[in-house]
């Protein structure tokens, strides 16, 4: 096991290697003059052009400007990210806790959810609770995350004046801000159980509502439709029969039997979805003002940032790479078959 | 049996779920109406701004555009600063008195200019401002000097040069050394004083409007070279200069009457009241400056009250309008000016000309060179209907660079109106007849999102192609970077764009629009000798009745060349809660000023 752990950590390198020249080879099909624009805001500045691209070596071969960036990586700097006026590594440690929490609620709600309709649908095959759970399901899977975002937020928060945007209540910024409330993760509500403050972990709630909300709506269909069909091939499967046959009730069989082999798909595609939710959620957390890795990842995009695109795709490579690992080490104790061989 | 398991444990679950939702719910909305503090007027000691964009930085030498400019000019003071609303009457700030002849500050026909400066005045650091505090300012910014910043306006009236490069090659370091005296000698204090000796005649309003805004701010030098800033030293001074980013990001070292709380990439910048400021602490206590995007979201927060003033696009203007409780002022003037601009030389590889001849498939690249052809196409736009639906009618159609508000700007100036018979009758004339005959085939480009240049190269589209069946005008989208490219390199046959004042001065507008070296005629390849002549004159003139004159020819001469021709100067809105007290407008300001603010009815 040991040395499959170390084999699988090692696959990382050149995983990340590849992701990473991949991003900068294509980031190289923009030429000096258009990456410079990420200097030029405005017109004012446009005079400097060519300044600015001999200064930051934007007309230096592919390789050339590759290596740099590499041997900075290697010794901890990942760069300046122009978009968001600070270092790249900063600049995710200050958007990851955003992010985490998003996923940190809306992950387990999603599975949760997903397998309970996901079995409730296969166990009513063809029934009417099945055809009503799957339509609502894809309804949801079928939504725009910024529509949904969107109408949440103008009927909640513009309608009934509950659940507003942003992480916390300005009285509560402040509270932080003054040093009164000590943040230790930046996962607000975590905090606040730290810091034995209920009124800031109600604030951090209440704004977590609506786009966790939007999240396990647009998400849940996803391990749902999984966990059904599972669900529906273990039922079909000679040892349910046999199973039942053994004069085992229905609850036994489902639950013992049928449950947990189904759920074997279902981490798989726990493990990407939460990696997934890890690496940003680039509507909703604009909507919502929630902003994390990935409004921060999509904001470095459009702007041509190199140093932060790049940074983080190290970061969402490496949250990959972990989950994976997560899943397999997952699907070996719930399968001796694969701890085995 | 099996039935009975399934349902059973499902309305279980189910039960258990909707419970819990409900409970939080519960709990989340007693709390939120009990327990939160309400009260009439939100957040009643915190200004919150909701905008688009936010700072690139907190060095104001670094600093140039107006995001990083609104948080900078309420953390730092400058040596005199805009006297309310207005552009060319002046308030001490640091200084004891602004400078004049009368006073005895202003000497040598203006070329010296002494500033005395008050004591006493703390810093958010917890030291003084001194004398040599503000020489270690303009000296800093000087040496700073980086490419596409604000400290050419600074080297102007200095050293006579736009960049430092024209005095000398730095990494040589004999010149790096007699740079380094001449920036020495530029400022300079005496005594309680600190003097500013002028390399060239300058006038001195455009002096002080430089001197009232973010790149002239008072830095505390003990804080900034705590910093890791320039330390003040000439030996190694190079070494500080056009650094990769700025020496004072996220720093404060100011004296202004808020102080930086914190600033949260991507989300907000929070200033908080300075308790010890020298003209008494503000009104509020915070004021946090908030980036949201999502303009759904953003109009929610201000109409919940969550925002105190917001950012509103100019599509969605209508939507706000009538709101209760909120508070819209109209029609305020802008130092903007949005113009269409020729290329007298395209670049021959551009892929914007098409087959590059005049066979009705392309333009030759010097197809703008005939200014019969310039005017054809100024007298086919139709500027009404742009301003309409560009500016939903909220913008002024004026004659030339020199916008509106400004001095110099001629009202009685002829202007290039919407006339498609002169159009036609240019078109005939233009390059002997070959153009109406032969016809052409022109792109135009906008960038996307970039409503106003949309409207505007459709519009230009429209009335061309109407002229004649053998002129075609192709709109392209492109995004920011590519049209940015195309431009400075000379490949657009046509640009739309627009220039926002660094400082009020007719001269800040007709050198980038009329000067061979000037920004947009440097892509342009436009250059008439008599022009820059005049342009120099005007800046070394310090009769302002002269200077005048000088920009009134200036305007005559752009009606005639017509290098580009101008579309729009935009007025603006401002949205506030009308629990916000004390807001005025300066076109010059970067945002919103905190200090004057207060919230109550």
């Amino acid at each position: 096991m040991r040395a499959y752990l170390i084999r699988r950590l090692l696959l990382v390198i050149p995983t990340i290697i590849g992701v990473t020249l991949l991003i900068f080879g294509v980031t190289q099909l923009f030429d000096p003059y258009e990456r410079a624009s990420l200097y030029i805001r405005d017109p004012r500045q446009a005079a400097d052009i060519n300044e600015i691209i001999r200064k930051y070596g934007l007309d230096q071969p592919f390789y050339i400007q590759y290596f740099n960036w590499m041997s900075q990586v290697l010794r901890g700097n990942l760069g300046w990210s122009q978009s968001m006026h600070m270092s790249v590594l900063e600049a995710l440690v200050t958007h990851l806790p955003a992010t985490a929490e998003l996923a940190l609620y809306s992950a387990p709600l999603i599975i949760i959810f997903g397998i309970f309709l996901g079995k409730l649908s296969a166990v009513n095959k063809d029934k009417a609770i099945d055809h009503a759970t799957r339509v609502v399901a894809i309804i949801g899977w079928s939504l725009p995350s910024f529509w949904l975002g969107i109408v949440l937020l103008a009927v909640f928060y513009g309608g009934l004046g509950i659940f507003p945007p942003g992480r916390l209540s300005p009285w509560a910024e402040a509270m932080i801000a003054s040093g009164e409330f000590k943040v230790y993760t930046g996962l607000y509500t975590i905090d606040a159980i730290l810091n034995l403050n209920p009124a800031v972990f109600l604030d951090a709630l209440m704004h977590l509502v609506l786009p966790v909300t939007t999240i396990v709506t647009i998400n849940v269909a996803l391990i749902m439709r999984i966990m059904r069909s599972s669900m529906l091939e273990q039922l079909g499967k000679t040892y349910i029969i046999a199973a039942r046959a053994r004069g085992l009730t229905s609850k036994e069989v489902i639950d013992k039997h049928a449950t947990k082999n189904a759920l074997i798909s279902v981490i798989t595609i726990s493990g990407i979805l939460t990696a997934g939710l890890l690496s940003g959620m680039v509507i909703t957390e604009t909507v919502f003002e929630f902003k994390g890795v990935g409004y921060f990842a999509a904001n470095a995009a459009t702007q041509l940032d190199i140093p932060a695109v790049l940074g983080f795709a190290l970061f969402a490579g490496l949250v990959f790479v972990i989950a994976n690992l997560i899943v397999d080490i997952l699907y070996a104790y719930i399968d001796p078959r694969i701890r085995l061989g | 049996m099996h039935g009975k398991y399934r349902h059973g444990v499902s309305k279980l679950a189910l039960i258990a779920i909707i419970v819990v939702i409900a409970a939080i719910a519960i709990g989340a909305g007693t709390y939120y109406f009990t327990v939160l503090p309400r009260s009439q007027i939100k957040n009643p000691d915190t200004i919150i701004v909701a905008t688009i964009g936010e700072p690139e930085t907190l060095d104001p030498a670094w600093a140039y555009d107006t995001a990083s400019g609104e948080v900078i000019f309420n953390i730092y003071d400058t040596l005199i600063f805009f006297d309310g609303p207005k552009v060319d009457k002046f308030v001490p700030m640091i200084a004891e008195k602004v400078p004049s002849v009368e006073n005895g500050l202003i000497k040598d026909n203006g070329m010296t200019i002494i500033f005395p400066i008050k004591k006493g005045i703390k810093t958010h650091d917890g030291g003084e401002i001194t004398p040599e505090d503000v020489e270690y300012s303009f000296e800093r910014a000087i040496v700073q000097e980086r490419d596409g910043g604000p400290t050419w306006m600074l080297l102007e009236p200095l050293l006579g040069v736009d960049a430092l490069e024209e005095l000398g090659d730095i990494s040589d370091p004999s010149q790096a050394a007699k740079i380094a005296e001449m920036i020495d000698k530029a400022i300079e204090v005496e005594g309680d004083n600190v003097v500013f000796h002028l390399a060239k005649p300058f006038p001195t309003t455009v002096f002080f409007q430089i001197l009232s805004q973010t790149w002239s701010s008072i830095v505390d030098k003990e804080c900034a070279v705590k910093n890791g800033a320039w330390p003040g030293t000439w030996d190694n001074w190079v070494d500080y200069h056009n650094p990769e980013v700025p020496e004072l990001q996220e720093v404060d070292c100011g004296s202004g009457p808020f102080m930086l709380e914190k600033w949260e990439h991507g989300k907000e910048v929070s200033l908080i009241r300075f308790d010890n400021y020298f003209l008494g602490p503000a009104k509020i206590k915070r004021a946090v400056i908030k980036r949201v995007d999502e303009w759904s979201t953003r109009k929610l927060m201000f109409l919940k009250g969550d925002a105190d003033i917001i950012y509103v696009p100019r599509q969605h203007m209508k939507e706000i309008e009538g709101a209760e409780g909120v508070r819209v002022v109209k029609d305020l003037p802008t130092l903007q000016v949005d113009a269409i601009f020729f290329t007298f030389e395209v670049d021959p590889k551009s892929p914007y000309i098409g087959s590059g001849k005049l066979d009705g498939n392309g333009i030759p690249p010097d197809f703008f060179k005939d200014v019969n052809l310039r005017k054809a196409f100024a007298y086919a736009f139709d500027y009404e209907t742009y301003i309409k639906e560009a500016w939903l009618g909220e913008a002024e159609h004026i004659p030339g660079p020199i916008p509106k508000g400004l001095p110099g700007f001629n009202p009685d100036q002829p202007k290039y109106t919407h006339d498609l018979k002169k159009a036609e009758e240019y078109f005939k004339k233009a390059l002997n007849g070959e153009v109406w005959e032969k016809g052409f085939k022109i792109i135009i480009l906008y960038n996307t999102g970039n409503v106003q240049r949309k409207t505007a190269a459709e519009i230009l589209k429209e009335n061309i192609e109407k002229i004649n069946p053998k002129f075609k005008v192709e709109v392209r989208a492109v995004e920011w970077p590519t049209y940015l490219k195309a431009m400075v390199k000379g490949q657009l046959p046509i640009f739309i764009i627009g220039w926002i004042a660094d400082y009020p001065d007719p001269h800040n507008f007709v050198y980038p629009f009329m000067h061979s070296s000037g920004t947009f005629s440097a892509f342009q390849k436009y250059s008439n000798p008599t022009v820059d002549e005049l342009i120099e004159k005007g800046i070394t003139e310090s009769d302002q009745s002269k200077r005048v004159e000088i920009y009134k020819e200036l305007q005559k001469i752009y009606y005639e060349d017509v290098p580009s021709f101008i579309i729009d100067q935009p007025l603006a809105r401002h949205y506030e809660r009308d629990w916000v007290k004390g807001w005025y407008y300066n076109p010059i300001y970067p945002g919103v000023y905190f200090y004057v603010l207060s919230k109550g009815y």
